[in-house]
């Protein structure tokens, strides 16, 4: 055992034998990158000139008057391409340009990853693929489109549920027969060692950020940061730079889908047992035979059984908590935030401030709670035109 | 000792290469698994590899992830295997067996529990491609306890400096995964593969057995002096597919191949 692939019990690497190569050169090349104050200037220079950083940390007034607490929001939907996914593409694909590879491969489920990908990509003159369910290609036809514009080729995958499990199963695949010249740009904060490390690294300049423009304003520590979870990247990112400021209560949002009781939800926290799956050791939904259970959530980028490993030693050690809210509590809040602050939220962010929502009812007006606004709905409206239509979703 | 390690022994003593063939198990039935099982020892073939379906089979191409979901259709899972591998040890079938796995399976069932089931179904060795050499602690220590079945060892291509501490205590024999696809490839690829056998020979002490991508002796003639046997998994899990889960084609197939090997 490689003990430094580890999050407690979690994570680890159970990929296939040809894979251990290509991520300890991985490993080094980064750790050798984190070290390059080069490398972290091209970096920076990026965020800041192409992808807009940094982003603000938006006081949203009439929705914290409404709701009894003083609610920031940290706007990563205003990142170029529109969610928190492109700070980790920047930076893997840099890392990609520094181990010489000419392609990249990427899995997708909301469409986020996959258009961030495609995007740093085409920036970079490399040739990209993206791996995407069936199912979530005619939920989120415009990203599918969006990938296209910007010179990707977007593989269909039909398999097992046609969603992120499925389309990330075939990356892994690809991947194993094609690593010598091709690179793995992983979205979520899972996969084996050391991709959940990078994917925090890269994603934590959410959290440096927002602590730091908080104490700008109010000269301390919020008492809450929120962020909602599907394999954990906006949150863990969100979470990174106050998980040592005991005193700041962190907590992660999963997707209940129809509920929690009726089976058909993304709760992999609430709802799993600790399991291998995409060469990690963390909760998955998986049934008495341990093959892993479809997830369901209205949300593409929640629609995932599992959870990053360092999320489930966060849960296990108490450090953070992880709760959930359902598909209808999710939509009306995104319905909420677009009448109180104008701002149309990712369905997947909405997640989170649904239960800002309830949450703010406990705090008072003394009080601060920071919320990831990951990315922003406009990817969305066909969904929620079917919802508000009131056709049952289908998935 | 170890059916491998025994049949592995009588394969040097009469020089002959190896055949080891892929099946998954529950198709088209357990019934069914169990008279192909039946077919191949009497055709001969040295060692059966029987795949347990798991939802998500990374290390598979489509071939076998089609396979794995109609078992898994069919209600067949780890318990179910473990009683048909009782029932035909009871009757007689002898063969060594070799359960093909992902690792999420394993840790569902308990690996201890595991381990013991194993010794009690007569199960001889475990493959589990989803569990390289630094993640094999646990199951490596439960199958030393029960002293019955064995851990498998996968070698790839691209293992390089990783192959002596991976065989330094493997048993039964060594899975070399060629990146060969099909037959007639490039020249120059095969020069990679001869050369990444032979420094896998090299340094094994036991067998050196090829696998992924074959379909008929003709395909290891290259490699022929250098490995001592093949493992048919896809292409084999295809013949039966198009002969309906024949008894006669499975026997066929593999008899012909143990000759020309």
């Amino acid at each position: 055992m490689n003990s430094k692939a580890y999050y407690g019990k979690f994570g680890g690497q159970f990929v296939a034998e040809s894979l251990m190569n290509t991520l300890e050169e991985l490993d080094q090349t980064f750790e050798a990158a984190l070290k390059d104050p080069a490398f972290l200037e091209e970096y920076r220079y990026y965020m800041e000139q192409y992808v807009g950083r940094e982003t603000p940390l938006y006081y949203a007034k009439r929705f914290s008057e409404t709701y009894g607490t003083n609610i920031y929001l940290k706007r990563e939907d205003l990142n170029h391409t529109g969610a928190h996914k492109i700070n980790n593409v920047i930076g893997q694909i840099l890392l990609a340009r520094r181990m010489g590879k000419r392609k990249v491969i990427a899995e997708t489920g909301a469409g986020q990853h996959g258009v961030a990908t495609a995007t740093g990509a085409a920036l970079f003159d490399l040739e990209c693929t993206v791996y995407m369910g069936e199912e979530d290609m005619k939920r989120q036809a415009l990203n599918v489109m969006r990938m296209e514009m910007l010179g990707a080729k977007v593989v269909c995958v039909r398999s097992g549920s046609n969603t992120l499990k499925d389309a990330t199963n075939e990356a892994i695949r690809t991947w194993a027969k094609t690593a010598e010249d091709t690179f793995y740009v992983i979205g979520s904060a899972v996969g084996p060692y050391p991709y959940p490390k990078i994917v925090r690294e890269f994603q934590s300049v959410i959290s440096r950020e927002a602590k730091r423009q908080f104490f700008e304003k109010q000269h301390k520590l919020p008492d809450v940061v929120m962020a909602c979870v599907g394999g954990g990247s906006n949150s863990i990112g969100m979470f990174a730079d106050f998980i040592g400021d005991r005193d700041v209560e962190l907590i992660g949002v999963e997707a209940a889908g129809k509920g929690i009781e009726t089976g058909e939800h993304a709760a992999a926290m609430a709802e799993g047992r600790p399991g291998t799956l995409h060469g990690m050791y963390s909760y998955l939904l998986q049934d008495t035979d341990g093959n892993i259970k479809l997830a369901h959530s209205i949300s593409a980028g929640l629609d995932y059984p599992g959870v990053g490993p360092e999320h489930a030693y966060l849960k296990d050690s108490g450090r953070a908590q992880y709760v959930s809210v359902t598909d209808a509590e999710a939509m009306d809040a995104l319905m909420e935030l677009c009448r109180l602050e104008g701002i149309i939220p990712a369905i997947e962010s909405a997640h989170a401030l649904a239960y800002a929502m309830k949450k703010a009812k406990t705090m008072t007006m003394d009080q601060n709670l920071i919320v990831c606004l990951s990315g922003r709905g406009d990817k969305d409206v066909h969904t929620i035109a079917d919802y508000l239509a009131g056709k049952a979703y289908l998935n | 000792m170890n059916r491998i390690e025994e049949r592995m022994a009588l394969l040097k003593q009469k020089n002959e290469k190896a055949l080891i063939t892929y099946l998954t198990a529950g198709l088209p039935d357990l019934e069914g698994t169990k008279a192909l099982m039946r077919a191949q020892e009497e055709a001969g073939v040295d060692v059966l590899e029987l795949g347990i379906p798991f939802s998500d089979p990374i290390a598979d191409g489509p071939i076998i992830q089609e396979a794995s979901y109609q078992s898994i259709c069919r209600g067949t899972n780890l318990k179910k295997v473990f009683r048909l591998m009782e029932e035909i040890r009871s009757e007689g079938v002898e063969i060594p067996v070799i359960f093909m796995m992902y690792y999420n399976t394993i840790l569902n069932y308990g690996i201890e529990a595991f381990a013991a089931e194993c010794r009690a179904a007569g199960v001889d060795g475990v493959i589990v491609p989803d569990l390289p050499f630094e993640e094999q602690g646990a199951l490596q220590a439960a199958l030393e306890k029960e002293d019955k079945a064995i851990l498998i060892q996968l070698v790839s291509p691209v293992s390089g400096a990783r192959i002596p501490a991976i065989l330094e205590h493997a048993r039964g024999f060594v899975y070399c995964v060629s990146s060969m696809g099909v037959t007639g490839q490039a020249g120059v690829f095969h020069q990679e593969v001869l050369s990444y056998l032979k420094e896998v020979k090299a340094v094994s002490k036991i067998p050196v057995m090829m696998g992924f991508g074959i379909r008929t002796p003709e395909d290891i003639a290259p490699m022929k002096e250098i490995i001592d046997g093949a493992i048919v998994g896809s292409h084999f899990i295809r013949l039966l597919e198009q002969s309906d889960y024949s008894t006669k084609a499975a026997k066929e197939y593999c008899s012909n191949f143990k000759q020309n090997i």
